[in-house]
């Protein structure tokens, strides 16, 4: 909370001396201007200036970060990877990759700008890795260490893997394509029939490896559904391919009979785009994730015979003093050893109060020092403080998170046995009928026609279409499933500090004086207590404050003009100073905020009601999801009149807010209400990534601690919640486009079965068929209103 | 139509050296970003920045 006392520019939000920070800025804001844009200022998302946070970023050079994170070639230079804010477009990757015109030693730097990575090589004995990253902060790009790299090579190797398959089918379908173009002419132009055979041989020599090649992912995917004795789509998809090339084999060596390969190529190579398109949207979402979780700090001042040095957190260990100063997170379970503060433990247990500390009082981990700087003694570090153990257990929960059923899979469920079925029937038939000759072809050709190509399209179309969009608008989505998930309205249960609320103290309420707001602000103005951070925000200050004195947990007092202020807690300033102030603080009670007096020259003029103050857009957005069918209950760590005041103001009955509520209960309201409907779990804290791993869905809103976000299947990058509203509704609305294609390919499925069975069918019809229904789907998915509208 | 006896093998064995080209790029790792390069191209190159601050110096 720095004390800016120059402008923002108008147009990019920097600091300026008048109304904007450079010419250029202002010739851009005329333009817009002068053209009637000016909408684009209230549309372009929160501005948010290139920061530099001036860390020192020593931790870098430890040697234990480096033995994790840095690599050293034989030729003595040294690699690492690093995760870089605020990477946004062309003049970032340059400015980022000029890096070693600018810094000795450095010699080369590789932008990422999907990933938000950048490779860094430097030479050891010239520079260091904290003076790069410190280069890389000043030009507006904190970095952090990227903490992915395996994963990363995994997931490369990935990609790397279905992006080959893909353009092997790729080929193969062009190819076949123009062989299958000379057969169908042929059937209308007299072919000669070797030139027919040839034309067949070539068509098996291209479909029967490059597909068995490229399809091994449906097929993996069958097997291991199989096993676990499910049924899944990718099962009648394998059928019908291994029906397609084993029976097209056996037709062009025996020189008669119906080959599908083109169809077939056509089907492998649409899944594989389907499939690459869902991957990379999947994989662009969770980078994004994870770049909110590499911003939390790895570092900490440690105290050695009164010096301070920063070190990583990982080498403190229990019994060490630590430095935390104003605004920064306490590191480590211990006692304060000396310093008088204020904690806002709101990310840990849901208080929105500050809790006043002092040597001798325990802190914990993961809670923030509000007002001045402390010296904390170590009792617990790393994954034995509380909130260490709360992320274990949290990280055991997520990897066990129950599969739902997939809507496609149902289907799949009972395809398979209606065309397995189906096809028997018509073997049988036709072998009674004509001759078993003709009832295997018309059988074969049911098992390809049908195969479900339109039906495994939809459902990665439109879930791409949606995580597309959402991503646009901010929205996180985690997983494929998160919006089948989060499709079917239940119980929503939503944290208050930090997720309804702002999460910061707000002077809400203003009972008697109320010129007395300006004094007030004066003389908080220099203290950094949360309570004192809400007064100064509150009202322009009428002069300056002299002889402040504060006292921590009471109070503050000084001059102002002339005239004697006292602003603290009433019991203290009634202590000293004269008025009947009884009902005005009945008044703030009753509202559950808090009361703070102030005096002015020896009576108390005003009493002022302090809270967390409920986000502007909650009551739309706790209203929105209340007409998508979402029934809202409040779970809070604080107390239950609190969480019952702020389910008041958005329409919340008071038998739906829970107060007190530990991140243990609030897992086991999650986990009861599971039993038997759909649970979502919206929040921020350490305290809430129990109860979101726990839910069908868990959301983490903007500001969420680390753990949150990790157990989250959705995260929200802006700071409004209205989001969780878009989200149920896009969920709903995509849902409902998976309904729709899926309908549509069964429909063509139907005809082509139809076909076949009565032995009408022909390669031809199905080459025509299969295309026409994979652009219907295609078509349905990108009409989708998921994630559309102007909100 | 014997012509096509020798042409359609050579179709395809073009086809095929595509596909193995291909495979190489994705191999090498070519194609694991496609986000960046297309803002690459955009920088000018060094020899024209180191150019056009010579010519600059001259003038003044």
């Amino acid at each position: 909370m720095s004390v800016a006392l120059a402008q923002a520019c108008r147009h990019c939000g920097l600091p300026a001396a008048g109304d904007f920070c450079c010419t250029g800025c202002e010739i851009v804001h005329r333009a817009i201007a002068e053209n009637g844009l000016e909408h684009y200022y209230a549309l372009r998302p929160e501005a948010a200036p290139a920061q530099a946070t001036n860390a020192s970023y020593v931790e870098l050079d430890d040697p234990a970060f480096q033995k994790v994170h840095v690599q050293t070639s034989p030729d003595g230079l040294a690699h690492a990877a690093l995760y870089l804010a605020d990477l946004r477009c062309t003049a970032c990757v340059w400015l980022v990759e000029a890096t070693p015109r600018c810094l000795d030693g450095v010699r080369d730097v590789r932008v990422d700008l999907g990933r938000s990575r950048a490779d860094v090589s430097w030479d050891p004995s010239t520079t260091s890795l904290a003076q790069i990253a410190r280069h890389l902060d000043r030009i507006g790009h904190p970095a952090h260490p990227y903490r992915g790299v395996d994963r990363d090579k995994q997931r490369r190797k990935e990609d790397r893997a279905l992006l080959i398959k893909l353009g092997v089918a790729g080929a193969a379908v062009g190819n076949l394509m123009l062989l299958a173009i000379a057969l169908y002419a042929g059937l209308f132009n007299d072919m000669s029939a070797a030139d027919a055979a040839f034309f067949r041989y070539a068509s098996m020599f291209v479909a029967v490896p490059a597909l068995s090649f490229s399809a091994t992912p449906m097929f993996r995917t069958a097997l291991g559904a199989l096993r676990a004795h499910r049924l899944h789509l990718d099962l009648p998809l394998s059928i019908g391919i291994i029906a397609g090339l084993v029976w097209g084999t056996a037709n062009v060596l025996r020189g008669v009979g119906d080959i599908y390969f083109d169809s077939l190529a056509m089907l492998v190579f649409l899944l594989l785009v389907a499939r690459f398109i869902m991957l990379r949207h999947q994989r662009r979402a969770s980078t994004a994730a994870e770049l909110l979780l590499a911003l939390t700090p790895t570092r900490a001042r440690r105290v050695v015979n009164g010096i301070v040095e920063e070190v990583a957190i990982e080498s403190i260990v229990t019994g060490d003093l630590v430095e935390v100063r104003a605004g920064e997170t306490i590191p480590v379970d211990g006692v304060i050893e000396t310093g008088t503060s204020a904690i806002d433990a709101g990310l840990l247990t849901g208080e929105s109060r500050p809790v006043d500390v002092e040597p001798g009082k325990a802190v914990h981990a993961g809670t923030v020092n509000m007002a001045a700087p402390i010296i904390v003694r170590a009792l617990a570090v790393g994954e034995q403080t509380r909130v260490g153990s709360l992320v274990q257990t949290i990280e055991s929960m997520s990897s066990r998170k129950a599969d739902i059923e997939r809507l496609v899979d149902k289907i799949a469920a009972r395809f398979v046995p209606i065309v397995t079925l189906g096809s028997l029937l018509t073997f049988v038939a036709w072998s009674i009928f004509a001759s078993p000759q003709q009832g295997a072809e018309h059988a074969m050709a049911l098992l390809i026609v049908t195969c479900p190509c339109a039906l495994a399209l939809a459902t990665p179309l439109a879930v791409t279409v949606a995580l597309g969009r959402a991503a646009r608008r901010g929205i996180l989505i985690k997983g494929a499933d998160a919006l089948e998930r989060l499709a079917t309205p239940g119980t929503m249960f939503v944290d208050k500090t930090g997720t309804l609320t702002v999460g910061r103290l707000e002077v809400t309420s203003w009972h008697g004086d109320i010129d007395a707001r300006g004094l007030a602000a004066a003389v908080e103005l220099g203290s950094a207590h949360p309570i004192a951070r809400a007064f100064a925000s509150c009202a322009d200050p009428t002069g300056v404050a002299t002889d402040i004195r504060e006292e921590l947990g009471r109070g503050i007092r000084g001059t102002v003009n002339g005239r004697q202020v006292v602003v603290g807690s009433p019991a203290w300033v009634q202590q000293q100073c004269r008025g009947d102030i009884n009902r005005w603080i009945a008044n703030v009670t009753r509202a559950a905020e808090t009361p703070i007096a102030i005096a002015v020259d020896g009576t108390i003029v005003a009493v002022a009601g302090l809270a967390d103050a409920v986000r502007p857009d909650a009551a739309d957005a706790v209203r929105a999801l209340g007409e998508l069918g979402w029934h809202i209950e409040i779970l809070s760590g604080d107390d239950a009149r609190v969480a019952e005041a702020v389910g008041a103001k958005l329409g919340i009955a008071a038998h739906d807010c829970s107060g007190n509520v530990s991140p243990e209960g609030k897992r086991a309201y999650v986990e009861l209400a599971r039993k038997d409907r759909a649970v979502a779990m919206v929040g921020d804290g350490v305290n809430d990534a129990a109860a979101i791993a726990a839910a069908t869905c868990g959301i983490a809103v903007s500001g969420a601690t680390e753990i949150a976000i990790e157990a989250a299947d959705v995260v929200l990058r802006n700071p409004s919640i209205t989001g969780i509203a878009t989200t149920a509704a896009g969920a709903r609305a995509t849902l409902a486009t998976i309904r729709r294609s899926l309908k549509f390919s069964l429909a063509y499925n139907i005809c082509a079965g139809a076909l076949a069975v009565a032995g009408i069918i022909h390669p031809l019809i199905a080459a025509l068929l299969m295309p026409a229904s994979s652009l219907t789907v295609l078509a349905s998915s990108l009409r989708s209103r998921a994630f559309r509208g102007d909100r | 139509m014997f012509a096509l006896y020798i042409v359609l093998p050579l179709a395809l064995l073009i086809a095929g050296l595509a596909v193995a080209a291909f495979v190489w790029t994705v191999r090498s790792g070519q194609l694991d970003d496609i986000d960046t390069p297309p803002h690459r191209i955009l920088f000018d190159d060094e020899g024209a920045i180191k150019a056009a601050m010579r010519d600059r110096r001259e003038v003044r």
